[in-house]
Order: C-alpha cells, then structure tokens, then sequence
C-alpha cells in the first residue's frame, strides 16, 4: 500500500509546503507535465503526492482518501464535523498564518464586542423585521461562534471570494473572513470585532485516521515523519561548540541543565552542546564566562533522535499496539 | 461533505407508517384535508423564521441554479407556504410523511402526522380542537397515556410587555427562557460597552434624535471612516439615545424583577395556575386581563371536550425559541418513566403567515406527532 501525502497544488502554501519538506531533505517531485496532478519524493519508495487545493486536501484527509497532508486549520475547523473522530493535528508549522475574524463597519462606532453585536442584531431585527446578515465561506465557524455569543438574530449569506466587500456592496451588513495583518478589512472601513477572532489559524500536519493505514504506509510514513522531525528539531536548535578545557563532567552537566540543552561529542578539551536556538548565544557568553576560550556557534541540518515526536504523535492515537 | 448519520434501518418503518395511517385517518375523518408539501424545499423561509441555529440540523443541497435547497425539517412551513398559495382564508389540513433532521448518530428520515388549522377567528375553541385531535389520533397511534404539559406564550410576552420591557428584550428573555436559561444570566448585559466608554457621547444624555444624530455623523466625518453597510448613523444614534436613558440594562427595577421571577415559578393546575397569574396581575399593576381570558376561555373549551383537564399541567416558563408562536402551546410525553422527548407537540402561530409574506397575521394552530417515538408495543 502506497503512502499518500496531500500537499497543496498553488500558491505561497505550496511553496512554503515544498520549503518545509525540502529542509527535510525530501525533494517533491511533480509529474512530467505541469497538468499531471500525481507526483512523488525523490528517493523514496512507496509514496505517492497528490497535489490539490488545501479545501480538498481536508476533504480527502476526513474520507482517509489521503493519509497526511498539509491545510490550513481553519479549513479543518470548518469542514469536518468531528475532527478528532477523523484526523490528528500532528505539529503546526509556522506558515499560512491567518486568523477568522467578526468584522464590522468602522461606523458602527457603538459596537466594540460580541454581546454589543447580540444587541445590535437583536435591535436591528426588531426595528427592521429583518435579521442581520453575515457574508462568509466559514458557514460552520461561524455558526458555532455566534451560538456561543448567545447572537441569534442573524443570517448567514455564503460568500465565495471577496467578503469584504460585501457590506459596501449593501449584500450583508457584517463579514467573518480570513485576515493576515487587517489592512484588507480597514480599507474597506471595516473593524475587528474585540473578542471577535474565531481562530488563530495556521498550516498544520494532519493525519487522517480513516485511511488505509497498512504495514508498508506506516513505515513510509514513520520515515518521512523522522526526517521532519529532524530538519525540525535541526532548525529550532544551534549546535555551541567550545575549546573548554576546564569543562568536566559535574561542569558540562550543569551547563546543559542550565540552557535546556543536550551535551555531546567531547575529548581533549572540546565540548559540544545542542540547546535551543534562542539561548545559544547567552550559552556560549555563559561558557566564555566559564573559563572557555573559544565558542562557535553553528546550525544544523538534521537532528535524528530515537524519539520522533511527530510520528508518535501518529502512532499513539492510531496503533495503540504499535 | 457528508454530516454523519446513523444507519437507516427499515426495521419498523412499516409498523410506523401504520400507526401514522391510524392517526391520519383519525384527522381526516374529522374533516381536515390531506396536504402534501414537497420534500425538497427553499432554504430560506427555515433559516428566516428559526435562525441559523437550524442550519446544522438541516440537510442541504443545491438546485441547479445554485440556490439552497432542503429536506423538509418539519411540515408547518411547507404546508403555511402552500396554504398561502391557495389563496383560502380558512382551510385545515392533515400530512403524513418523513420529515429530516440531521443529527449525529441518529436517524435523519422521521415520521410524522399531523394537522394545521388556518383562518378560524374562535382561537379558544380551535386550540382545544386540535389539542383535542392530536391527543385522541395519538392514543389511535398506540401511543399509551400521556403527560400533557402547556403553555401561552401571549400571556409570557402580555407580562413581559406589561413590565415595561421593550420588544427586542422581550424576544431576549423569551429566547433565554425557552433555552433554559436562568434568569439573572438571560438578565445579565454585563458584557456590553458600558455607555460612559463612548466617552464624547455621553453628550448624548440630554440630546433628542436629531442631535444625537448631527453629532454621530460628525463624529463619524472627524474621524475620516466611511459608512459602509445597511446600519445607518440614524440607527446608531437611536442606540446610544436608548443606552442613555437605560444604560443598556434591561431598565428592570427590583419590583418588576420580583414579578417577573414570581410569574416564572406559576405553574400546575391549568384552574389554580389562572387564579395565580389573576393575583400577580393585580398585585403587579400587570394589564395582561385579555391574554388571561383568552386562556381561562381555552381551559374551559379543554374541559368541554372531555379533556383531563386536571391533569394537565401549565407552566409559565413553557415556551417556544420560535417568533412565530403567538399563543397556546403544548406537549405531551409518555408516562412511561423512560419517555424523555414528547410524542405530539404544538402550538398556536398566528405569527408565522405573515412572517412568510402575507398581508397580515392570519390565525393558525396545529399539532405533530413523532412517529418514531412511539414505543415498540405499540407499533407490534
């Protein structure tokens, strides 16, 4: 059985997609013509890409159609019923980030908030008959959101592209839509809704549970799996290395409790550690200070570990024998 | 993408569609007409008259031109919409048939029967009527004996009103009440900007409309934004105008919150349960004498009927999440102890024709039973 990965076919999601498994060192490879919607990683045998929107990436990860794939979590949110019956959030990572906000007209100088927004609508029904109206593509969201703000007095019309501009375009009065930085809502005299930000969305590693899940697919993915985990670990850690003489084993050991790190590869007065990437330069202050004479600090590509986070992750909701 | 659903089991199905035959025929012998609305329906007037609430429950699809299309939910819409259609002033009605409602885990095709009066002015009489009906098709049905519970929601919103509430707080408490909510909470405007955060506007204190407005759209025009959307200045100021003479409570006093909770603890004995709310009306200064005959009227065409009355029990918190229902309401559940959802329901909606579009409020009533609550003895 073959592995499927689901990756997005366009757009900076497929290139920060690509980047992310590039870093990893697995080289995607799309079919011979550009239309050729299959393609496969380099080197590695046994797995299959499937290029798709990230909408239908969700679609074909809930039907186990795919086993992994790379979408947006607000897609996730919004399209599957039961998430955690059918799919495993395995890591976010860091790209496509976007939050699904309620924004309303600038004007609407009297509404801060979602219980000031119950009340308008509730005062926008009873003075008009007629409930407010709500353009979105996040159907579900949206409906979920406003039951839990007790907003009952409104309706949603389905906006396919463009959202924002349906209340200058007099089609809805308010939007819930994606936004990055807000400057597409705030030219269109549009605000955030204070307490009004559904999701802090980003591009996620989902796995789903409904797929063929056979030997062969299990250990392509624990392959691929690692090699993510590594080049992750890999870029969230700075390897110091220090000429340190002084540096005995109580030293060493103190020194990688002190800046979470791990010590390694050690002998005739060198010493290695693998700590965090943000504290790497207070570390090889810290070991200048402890009598060492030279620090370097370089970064990594790979690190490979026996515990592999991401495919744990899997396997601990998926084979609970494994 | 596909809504889970349980498995659609044809066990029974037969033995349901023949208790609904017994029921329905019980209904037609009394001279109301059988109705058949399509199955598949516009979206809209669902989602217009409940809210989205209903959209996770519905089952959609798209006609070919795009537009929103459903598996009837219930049969009082499709069958007001085809009774507007007919152009009659008075008409009944009686349907059988499914009814889908999607809910995880669950069956999503239903039985029902049951019937729909349009037009009669005797609204007392027509109530009992068709309480009446349901109650006497249901026992056809197999259904056993029934608790029966009822309520009136135009002496809920007459004392609502008479409180001073204005109506957008009325459909509030309304709505929290029938989701079960506890007072305080349905009460509670916490959340809300406080007025006195609008800073500059608090000027607005002593303004009329047209000040109040004359002030928003400058505010608006200094601080450069545009308005966008159907919410008008006018209808902002109108806000802040009224926030400023409540500060955006619901303006209830201590005495009007204590009638208030005296009127939702009234419950029991249709008899005794008029006689309390007669006492907190007069107690209260509540003007709610005509909602109070109308259902002291309707008990005595119950008891006319041959209805246990006495057995019936109404309570003042027994009302629908549903703007249309405009008067009596009632259910019926099964003694048996384990009988959690009722197997007739219904109510008076003399609001919803016009809702729907017609000229004006046009008097309706009527009853649904669930088939597939009835219990398995008595299909067999």
């Amino acid at each position: 059985m073959t592995l499927v990965i689901a990756v997005p076919s366009k757009g900076r999601l497929q290139e920060n997609t690509y980047e992310y498994f590039a870093r990893a060192g697995l080289e995607i490879v799309q079919g011979r013509g550009v239309r050729d919607y299959r393609g496969s990683v380099a080197g590695l045998e046994g797995v299959e890409v499937a290029f798709l929107s990230a909408s239908e990436i969700v679609g074909q990860l809930a039907a186990g159609a795919a086993h992994i794939g790379v979408t947006g979590e607000d897609l996730v949110r919004e399209h599957v019923a039961d998430v955690d019956a059918k799919l495993i959030m395995l890591t976010p990572l860091g790209f496509g980030r976007a939050n699904v906000v309620v924004a309303a007209p600038q004007s609407w100088i009297d509404v801060r908030n979602m219980a000031d927004l119950e009340d308008v609508c509730a005062h926008y029904r009873a003075r008009r008959g007629a409930r407010m109206r709500v353009a979105t593509k996040y159907v579900n969201l949206t409906r979920r959101f406003f039951d839990e703000h007790a907003v009952t007095d409104y309706r949603i019309v389905e906006s396919l592209g463009a959202t924002e501009g349906a209340p200058a375009a007099g089609s809805a009065e308010l939007i819930v839509d994606i936004t990055t930085t807000g400057a597409t809502l705030t030219a269109n005299a549009l605000k955030i809704i204070e307490d009004g930000v559904i999701l802090r969305s980003e591009a996620n590693l989902v796995a789903a549970k409904r797929a063929d899940w056979s030997d062969g697919a299990r250990d392509a993915a624990r392959a691929i799996l690692s090699r993510l985990a590594a080049s992750e670990k890999a870029r969230r850690s700075r390897e110091v290395r220090a000429i340190w003489p002084e540096g005995n084993a109580q030293a060493v050991a103190e020194t990688a409790t002190k800046f979470g790190a791990t010590a390694e590869f050690s002998g005739s007065g060198a010493q290695a550690f693998l700590c965090p990437r943000p504290l790497a330069a207070e570390l090889a202050n810290y070991l200048l200070a402890q009598g060492a004479r030279r620090v370097v600090v370089q970064s990594v590509e790979q690190v490979f570990e026996t515990d592999n986070p991401l495919y744990n992750a899997l396997a601990s909701k998926m084979f609970a024998t494994d | 993408m596909g809504r889970p659903m349980g498995p659609i089991t044809s066990i029974g199905r037969e033995a349901r569609r023949a208790a609904g035959e017994r029921a329905f025929g019980y209904f037609r012998d009394a001279g109301f007409v059988h109705v058949e609305p399509a199955i598949l329906q516009s979206t809209a007037p669902f989602l217009d008259m409940s809210g989205e609430d209903v959209r996770g429950r519905l089952f959609l699809t798209a006609g070919p031109e795009g537009e929103e299309l459903c598996l009837r939910p219930d049969f009082t819409i499709p069958v007001c919409l085809l009774h507007l259609q007919s152009g009659a002033r008075e008409a009944r009605y009686a349907y059988l048939g499914p009814v889908f409602r999607a809910r995880a885990g669950a069956e999503g095709e239903l039985m029902q029967t049951g019937l729909e009066s349009f037009g009669r002015r005797d609204i007392e009489a027509a109530d009992a009527e068709i309480l009446g009906l349901a109650l006497e098709a249901a026992d056809a049905a197999g259904a056993g004996p029934l608790k029966v519970r009822i309520g009136d929601a135009r002496v809920f919103d007459g004392v609502i009103s008479a409180l001073g509430l204005p109506e957008y707080w009325r459909r509030r408490v309304r709505r929290g009440v029938a989701r079960g909510l506890p007072l305080e909470k349905v009460l509670d405007r916490g959340g809300l900007t406080p007025f006195s955060k609008a800073g500059v506007l608090a000027a607005l204190e002593r303004a009329d409309h047209d000040g109040a407005k004359a002030l928003v759209q400058d505010l608006l025009s200094i601080a450069g934004i545009s308005t966008v959307g159907g919410r008008s200045p006018s209808e902002i100021a109108d806000r802040f105008l009224e926030q400023a003479a409540s500060r955006g409570d619901s303006g209830l006093g201590a005495e009007q919150m204590h009638a208030l909770e005296r009127f939702l603890s009234i419950s029991g004995h249709p008899d005794a349960a008029a006689r309390a709310l007669r006492a907190l009306a007069k107690e209260a200064g509540l003007a709610i004498d005509k909602a109070l005959c109308s259902f002291e009227e309707r008990t005595g065409f119950l008891a006319a009927r041959g209805l246990a009355v006495d057995e019936f029990s109404y309570g003042a918190g027994f009302v629908r999440d549903l703007d249309y229902y405009t008067g009596f309401v009632f259910e019926a559940v099964s003694t048996d102890p384990a009988a959690l959802k009722p197997i007739l329901g219904g109510g008076r909606y003399d609001g919803l024709a016009h809702k729907l579009g017609a000229a004006q409020e046009t008097p309706a009533v009527g009853a649904a039973i669930w088939l597939d609550r009835l219990k398995a003895e008595a299909l067999s």
